[in-house]
């Protein structure tokens, strides 16, 4: 990313203090966001989300696999990011580590919840089929293509669509089989159940510069923040994670502020991304 | 490395100052009890000490309860040669289990990102221009791990940072808080947090009254995220407090 020059600087800092963005938004205001499912015809579940500048792939895997022993009725999910270089050059070879496992262990806590699964936005007991034997591995993977700013609200939106997209095959359990053994399934390639997502939520990244919040920064904004907060909320209005990222601190009060501020944005941006989803999945429909 | 006999370990409870609300669960409603029979604002008592490791440029034990922390830290010390040039310092933070610290064998999945969690709490508080060209190594390790595993090491690894005389702008402390139904408990242990509906940890500047990482997972209204801040905003404080008793106790008895 080329530098800010000073002059630049005190432009960016003085246009968030006045409420006038140096692409012309208010502080509270997204870039349009662009979205197309299933963009990937191998997946199980795919989207595309373009934030302005910014532009991600999510795609959705199912997987027969076996539950794990710690939680025999649950299905499990893993969630993977990959900063591709095309983004930017730093992210080739290893640099791009540090900012992928960031953002997935960030997604993660936004879509998995507590440990007793409350609050999730994925239920994993629909992922189950046989208890303790057979249940769903879902594989959720972003692709971060082009990179300007706000990374994390953009993949909160793609897994989202992807989710919405996704379709996973009915499964009978064949035959009742001893304890010890696996049982024999047969998967339908026919019939298929839609993901719910209606308790997914959306993440919402507030940017702190100077002494006001800015929602959707681009990359010359974050160069320029001293920290921000993720707050990810869903549709009852709960929040289902909180990540401050940034090394300076944040008074309390300040803290308690943005996830106002998050809850008032989220009820626009939630349904704007709904709209935008139905609007591309109609439109996959027909294609 | 003992105790001194006679020397109570201090707690860093918090109380709820200025609750003109009511309180959002009422006793009717506590169907948990505490393994460790504590109640549910209370936390374990805190054991500190510095100078564990002497080969260490710092370092610092932390016992609270049954999660076990040695932390111990290097440097400033030359960076290797293939990195390139910085005129701030670097800081490597490096966080493991021993084979035998928890009741299952291995790891658990959680675990391999704390190291990260940790370097975030830390390069914030630690003025990174006082040591440039040079990295400080901070390598925990997690002896038992009885439940606030990362909370502790954190509040550890600042101790061991201000022993091995690295500036800081402020010592830091963590806490964290679980939610189980309706119930906030402090400082949980492992068995409270397998079954927890949320988990709110907090690492704050006690000083300076900043908060310098915030992670919440789990479903939270409002209300619950204001009790559960202002509980580790007054735990951290005294816990803060615990923790600079510490380091006058360690620095007086040197001078003897």
């Amino acid at each position: 990313m080329v530098g800010l020059s000073l002059g630049e600087q005190h432009f960016v800092k003085g246009g968030i203090a006045q409420d006038l963005r140096t692409d012309g938004r208010k502080r509270l205001t997204y870039r349009p966001i662009y979205v197309e499912t299933g963009v990937i015809p191998q997946a199980n579940g795919s989207a595309r989300v373009k934030i302005g500048g910014t532009d991600v792939i999510a795609s959705v895997k199912a997987e027969i696999g076996r539950p794990s022993s710690l939680q025999p009725d649950k299905g499990k999910v893993a969630v993977f990011i990959d900063c591709s270089p095309t983004a930017e050059p730093t992210f080739g070879g290893r640099g791009g580590e540090e900012l992928s496992s960031e953002l997935a262990l960030a997604l993660q806590r936004c879509l998995l919840g507590g440990k007793s699964g409350a609050g999730a936005g994925i239920n994993l007991s629909s992922l189950l089929i046989k208890e303790g034997k057979v249940c769903w591995d879902l594989y959720i993977d972003g692709l971060v293509i082009s990179s300007d700013g706000n990374l994390l609200d953009a993949l909160g939106a793609a897994i989202k669509a992807a989710l919405t997209n996704t379709a996973i095959p009915k499964v009978n359990v064949s035959a009742e089989v001893a304890d010890d053994e696996q049982p024999e399934i047969d998967i339908s390639d026919e019939e298929y159940l839609q993901f719910d997502t209606s308790s997914v939520p959306v993440i919402v990244t507030l940017t702190k510069v100077g002494t006001h919040y800015i929602v959707d920064a681009t990359a010359e904004e974050e160069s320029q923040m001293s920290s921000a907060v993720s707050i990810s909320v869903n549709r009852a209005g709960h929040i289902c994670g909180l990540t401050k990222r940034g090394g300076s601190g944040l008074d309390p009060s300040v803290i308690l502020d943005m996830i106002s501020v998050a809850k008032h944005v989220t009820e626009n941006l939630m349904s704007k991304l709904d709209s935008e989803i139905s609007a591309a999945e109609a439109s996959e429909d027909e294609s | 490395m003992a105790a001194k006999p006679g020397a109570a370990t201090p707690t860093y409870s918090p109380k709820l100052v200025g609750s003109s609300r009511l309180p959002i669960f009422k006793d009717s409603d506590l169907d948990w009890s505490r393994p460790d029979g504590r109640g549910f604002h209370q936390c374990r008592p805190a054991l500190l000490q510095t100078g564990a490791v002497s080969s260490a440029s710092g370092s610092a034990y932390a016992e609270f309860g049954n999660t076990k922390v040695i932390v111990s830290v290097f440097g400033p010390r030359e960076s290797k040669k293939a990195m390139v040039f910085s005129d701030v310092g670097r800081l490597n933070c490096n966080v493991s289990y021993t084979t035998f610290a928890s009741p299952t064998i291995g790891q658990g999945t959680d675990h391999k990102e704390y190291s990260s969690m940790l370097h975030k709490a830390l390069e914030g508080v630690i003025m990174m221009e006082t040591f440039p060209k040079t990295t400080v190594d901070v390598f925990a390790l997690v002896l038992e791990s009885g439940g606030s595993d990362l909370s502790v090491v954190i509040s550890c690894a600042s101790l061991a940072l201000a022993d091995a005389g690295i500036m800081m702008y402020d010592l830091i402390t963590a806490v964290s808080v679980s939610c189980i139904g309706k119930s906030l408990m402090i400082d949980p242990v492992t068995e409270e947090e397998g079954c927890e509906d949320g988990s709110f940890m907090m690492t704050c500047m006690p000083s300076r009254y900043e908060i310098t990482q915030l992670t919440v997972t789990g479903e939270w209204t409002t209300p619950n995220i204001n009790e559960a801040m202002q509980l580790c905003l007054d735990a951290c404080s005294k816990l803060g407090e615990i923790m600079r008793d510490c380091l006058k106790q360690a620095a007086s008895a040197s001078e003897e």
